[in-house]
């Protein structure tokens, strides 16, 4: 019998009874040699044996001999029951103590033994989930030594049961740490801590919880936000989108407030931005507070080159009697960073303002901080005590109670938020995280927002006589303001009369006070439906005026642009027990709080967001609302908003509604944008990544699909080579179809090191994309609309050379349509179509496309050498006092990054790797549902465009052929550039 | 399912004298079974007694005794216990003989009973001890407390102890 079968048998007998008798010299050489031991440790109830016997077992042989001395000669009653009693006890142990078997589920009945019990302690029943995980910890344990040899097993258990000792003691441990039940951990305070424990590192939105229970979370930009739904509903957010209403979340949106004079202010901000662009912040309409602008701002001074982003931005209406304006420029926190030094440079705002020892502003923030910060102050011996019970402590001693932080929690307090100018004065204040923000997209937002608000109701005259700190009672002492406040509930309620929300002029705002909209939250889920058809004459009237003109300028001015309102407004929230108290002592259950609590007045902030402005079909789709709210009203307005039927949507989908009404999406689509250049840099890490973690047999092996770059773009090498294609045809005079082949010998290493990052531009100048999108558009569509592109010169040589001037280095964004079947992807090419492929295209035969001949891979076989080599050299040895290993080393080193299917750093000429000739990248693509065919946006290079549509003949201007990374088809794409 | 099945008889040993008990051991006990089974049956039953046959538990106290027959020929085997009248252990012949008092498929059910009996009777006997004063109730009073069957309580595990204690060898 091999040792483990001993051992295993030893464990099976261990709870057996062996049998009682005397010794005997013959018995001893036999039977229980191997029983011995179990009989010896066997109940202890041979240890109090019977009087006079002393009576040994199996091979203790050293009191063989004299047995018919010891042997008793009578016996009584008593050693009879005694006898009978230890027997019984024996036996009990050996059926209750289960046998042999190492498995607990054995000890289940078969009808709740479940599959792959032995493997996941989960599926046993608690009761015996203990013993389970502490069993499959010591066979792992065990393990461990298995392979050894028996021999130093055994010579090692000593160490091998410190070992465990030490295990067992860090498990307590862990297990103390954790100790708290889950009940202690669930209740309020104890929650309230850990929630703003874990807010310090990221920001959450007021909305977290809300989300964070239904959504796949991310953290992005020191954000955490809601990625996407956990349930599925691609389309029906689509649905919502196009037909109904979206919520979105955006309050990570950072709001930057400026102040000063408005030609100062509009002198500094004029260096950031182009008229070519667009309308700047001193659009007449914008400025005059009723519309919001949206531009994309530059460095200081250097339009063209160096794009910071785009932003929105609203004016604050005139107030009458001061030249000082107020203007707050929303970005999004990827281009917080770089804008808010440049704005600082532009306003000559050096000079911080340190904020107020105890900032009052945000009582929240001071009391999780001033729990924070004094303590090593105040008992220099709690330092020594670990951290959660100098908390509870400090919390006994009277520290003041942890309150919900509202804001920003990662910000110390005495970090300046806001800058003034001494030269002139100009003040800048970051608001960040000072306002909620909620996009509604869809026709019916209006709709949603009418039902859910209400226009703030009168305090009646014992309220407004009363000395109260609220804010609404001395509001409503001022006849003009209350003048102010009808006129913008009558624009309020013509709103509901709005057939979709795309029909009120873009970017209309209208400011606002409604009541709680927690009082009006209804009992069960309602969908907000349009009430268009109560019309009346004098109502029909306000309607057109509002759609034609939108909101009168009186009507924008709004309390929340006043910081002291909204802090009054935060701190004297109703909390949501204190609400539900007052409910329950209603007479009617259920029925309206009737005189509105005083702390029930919220100013508010609507302002229109535009849907889809460019192109000539699907007009204002996706056009909406956005809701802007003082803090700490986020929960009160979210709720009754998802009570009305609104679909809620996270980041993903603002991607895709972007992506659906044609407009570029921040970091996505601005590859020239510091902002967007670290995007590009973390989706090439996180889609390598991926890329890594298949096995090489499955993955795509993008070298012999012929694709460069499947992870990045490197649009700085694509326009960089067809500038030097378009110099050697400038100086060749060669007009036929360009020769890309014959640049295989492009230099790439230098123009990889010497040029500057972002050598390259967008075109975002209007007159330029005007005449690009004139040259892209088939002349049959031309001719459909002869007032649009009337001006534009035709596509000849001397006017592309013209244009091509000014925008050597630069991409144009493009929109794709796919013609035929397809969806494309990230990352797909955008190439030019050889003449035989525009042929094929004529024979509109719906199978054939045009197709790569697969590239060989001549990194393979290095690859694997390499492999190979580090694996032998990295198997004997671990220590480098191996020269091979020294030797083989350096080469990984100098190529770190070969990883099987995707081409080693120095890419080779991008325009010419393949059979056609590349323009560009794919930015964002999916089969679009609003146009019913794959969509692409993308980057093309100018230069290439102009080459390309050039050379094509004129019914088929604008075609492309697109391919997916992982794809050797072609598929035919026209462009569109909308303007 | 598959395996190899046995009979186990839970007999129990006879004897005039009380002390005579006390000179058996498993060894005596087995080759009294075989003395009598090739008595009985001769050579073929003595082949039938050399396949699995085993004394596995003898108490010499109160003579329990636990046979292991196959489960094909336990019947014929069982059929020779009565003819035993004596076992020879130690030299000396004690006169003896068994008495069947359960059979069973496993030797958990043998223990089984076993605990049952052995309560039973010491039930049994509580009542007639009278004699030496109260010493003697007393005892068994206290042996019937220590070892009540206690109801509903679970079986224990003891996995990991388990491997401690294998491991500490």
């Amino acid at each position: 019998m091999s040792a483990s079968k001993v051992k295993m048998r030893d464990r099976k007998m261990k709870n057996q009874p062996a049998s009682v008798q005397y010794s005997s010299p013959s018995a001893a050489a036999g039977s229980s040699s191997q029983n011995g031991r179990q009989e010896a440790k066997d109940s202890g109830w041979q240890r109090n044996p019977p009087p006079r016997t002393g009576w040994v077992r199996g091979y203790q042989r050293d009191g063989g001999g004299g047995y018919m001395t010891e042997m008793p000669k009578y016996i009584t009653a008593g050693a009879f029951a005694r006898s009978r009693a230890a027997e019984v006890k024996a036996m009990l142990k050996a059926v209750t103590k289960r046998t042999g078997s190492n498995h607990v589920f054995q000890a289940l009945p078969k009808h709740m033994r479940r599959r792959a019990m032995s493997h996941n302690t989960k599926r046993l029943p608690r009761r015996l989930r203990d013993v389970a995980s502490k069993m499959v910890i010591s066979a792992n344990a065990f393990s461990c030594f298995s392979d050894s040899s028996m021999l130093r097993v055994r010579s090692h258990t000593l160490l091998h049961q410190r070992e465990k000792s030490l295990q067992a003691g860090s498990k307590k441990k862990k297990e103390l740490a954790k100790s708290k039940s889950r009940k202690a951990r669930r209740r309020h305070g104890n929650l309230l801590l850990e929630f703003n424990r874990r807010q310090r590192k990221n920001i959450w939105l007021e909305t977290h919880i809300w989300h964070a229970k239904r959504f796949h979370m991310v953290k992005k930009w020191g954000y955490c936000l809601g990625d996407r739904p956990t349930c599925k509903c691609y389309r029906p957010c689509y649905r919502a989108m196009s037909s109904h209403c979206l919520l979105l979340d955006i309050s990570y949106y950072c709001c930057i407030e400026l102040r000063g004079e408005e030609d100062t202010l509009l002198t500094a901000l004029s260096q950031l931005t182009s008229k070519e662009t667009g309308p700047t912040f001193a659009a007449a309409l914008c400025l005059s507070g009723c519309r919001q602008g949206s531009v994309t701002v530059y460095r200081a001074g250097q339009y063209p080159s160096h794009p910071l982003g785009p932003v929105t931005f609203l004016w604050r209406p005139r107030a009458e009697g001061s030249a000082s304006r107020q203007l707050w420029i929303w970005a999004h926190p990827a281009l917080k960073q770089d804008l808010l030094p440049e704005l600082q440079r532009v306003c000559e705002c050096f000079e911080a303002v340190v904020p107020p020892v105890i900032p009052v502003a945000t009582p929240a923030e001071s009391a999780s901080t001033l729990e924070s910060e004094p303590k090593p102050e105040v008992s220099p011996k709690a330092k020594v005590t670990p951290g959660g019970k100098r908390k509870r402590s400090r919390v006994d001693a009277g520290g003041p109670p942890a309150k919900k932080i509202l804001g920003d929690g990662t910000r110390s307090p005495d970090t300046p938020v806001t800058w003034k100018s001494s030269s002139s004065g100009i003040v800048i204040n970051d608001l960040t995280m000072e306002m909620v923000r909620y996009r509604l997209v869809g026709p019916q937002s209006h709709s949603v927002l009418t039902e859910t608000l209400e226009a703030a109701t009168d305090c009646d005259e014992a309220g407004q006589s009363q000395a109260s700190s609220l804010w609404w009672p001395q509001h409503c002492r001022d006849e003009r303001k209350m003048n102010l406040h009808q006129q913008q509930a009558e624009v309020f309620n013509t709103l509901k009369g709005i057939y979709s929300s795309g029909e009120v002029p873009p970017g209309t705002v209208l400011g606002l006070t409604v009541d709680d909209p927690r009082l009006t939250l209804p009992a069960k889920k309602v969908k907000a439906m349009p009430s268009v058809n109560q019309s009346q004459e004098a109502d029909e009237e306000k309607r057109r005026q509002l759609m034609l003109q939108g909101v009168p300028q009186l009507c924008s001015q709004s309390c929340l642009w006043e910081q002291s309102v909204r802090d009054n407004v935060t701190e004297n929230k109703i909390s949501e027990q204190e609400l539900n108290r007052m409910r329950s002592e209603l007479l009617v259950p259920g029925s309206r709080l009737s005189p509105t609590p005083l702390q029930g007045r919220i100013p508010i902030l609507l302002v229109h967001q535009p849907g889809k402005q460019v192109g000539n079909d699907m007009s204002s789709w996706g056009a909406g609302w956005d809701l802007l709210l003082p803090k700490g009203w986020g929960m009160a307005f979210w709720v009754p908003l998802v009570y009305r039927g609104v679909r809620i949507a996270g980041l993903h989908m603002s991607l895709k509604r972007s992506q659906n009404q044609g407009a570029p999406h921040f970091p996505h689509d601005y590859p020239d944008c510091p902002a967007g250049i670290r995007f590009q840099e973390e989706q090439e890490a996180e889609l390598l990544d991926k890329f890594k973690r298949r096995p090489p047999a499955k993955r795509t092996n993008y070298i012999k699909h012929g694709c460069l770059a499947p992870f990045r773009c490197p649009w700085q090498q694509l326009v960089e080579e067809w500038e030097l294609l378009t110099r050697q045809r400038g100086d060749g005079q060669a007009r036929s179809t360009t020769k890309p082949k014959e640049e295989e010998m492009t230099p790439q290493p230098d123009h990889a090191g010497t040029k500057p990052q972002s050598g390259f531009t967008v075109v975002r100048s209007r007159k330029s994309l005007r005449l690009l999108s004139a040259w892209c558009k088939l002349p049959t569509s031309r001719g459909q609309r002869p007032g649009r592109g009337g001006g534009a010169p035709p596509l000849q040589q001397s006017a592309a050379d013209a244009f091509l001037a000014s925008h050597r280095m630069s991409v144009a964004w493009v929109r794709l349509s796919l013609l035929s079947k397809g969806k494309p992807e990230l990352h797909a090419m955008v190439c030019a179509p050889t003449p035989e492929d525009l042929k094929l295209l004529g024979k509109r035969d719906a199978g054939t496309c045009p197709q790569e001949p697969p590239h060989r891979d001549d990194f393979k076989s290095k690859t694997r050498r390499r492999k190979k080599s580090s694996k032998t050299g990295a198997g004997p040895l671990q220590s480098s006092d191996y020269p091979g290993t020294e030797a083989s080393e350096p080469s990984v080193d100098a190529e770190p990054d070969l990883v099987l299917g995707v081409w080693p750093d120095p890419l080779p000429s991008i325009t010419s790797h393949c059979s056609r000739v590349t323009l560009g990248w794919v930015t964002e693509g999916d089969f679009s549902l609003s146009a019913g065919c794959g969509e692409a946006l993308g980057f093309v290079s100018v230069a290439g465009l102009l080459n390309t549509l050039l050379s094509q003949p004129e019914e088929h201007r604008g075609k492309v052929l697109l391919r997916n990374p992982s794809s050797l088809h072609y598929r035919f794409a026209q462009i569109n550039i909308e303007v | 399912m598959v395996r190899v099945k046995s009979r186990y008889l839970l007999c129990e040993v006879n004897v005039s004298e009380s002390s005579d008990l006390l000179l058996l051991d498993d060894r005596a006990v087995a080759g009294a079974v075989r003395s009598a089974v090739a008595r009985m049956h001769g050579d073929y039953g003595a082949a039938l007694c050399s396949i699995r046959f085993s004394v596995k538990y003898l108490n010499v106290h109160n003579g329990m005794v636990f046979l292991r027959f196959p489960k094909s020929c336990f019947q014929f085997l069982w059929s020779a216990l009565p003819f035993i009248t004596n076992i020879e252990s130690r030299g000396q012949q004690i006169p003896c003989f068994l008495n069947c008092l359960h059979v069973g498929g496993t030797i958990r059910t043998c223990q089984k009973f076993l605990i049952r009996y052995n309560t039973q009777q010491l039930q049994r006997i509580l009542p007639k001890c009278k004699n030496a004063g109260n010493t003697e109730k007393d005892h068994v009073c206290q042996e019937i407390l220590n070892c009540l069957p206690t109801r509903g309580t679970k079986p224990t595990y003891e996995g990991g102890s388990e491997f401690e204690e294998d491991e500490r060898e």
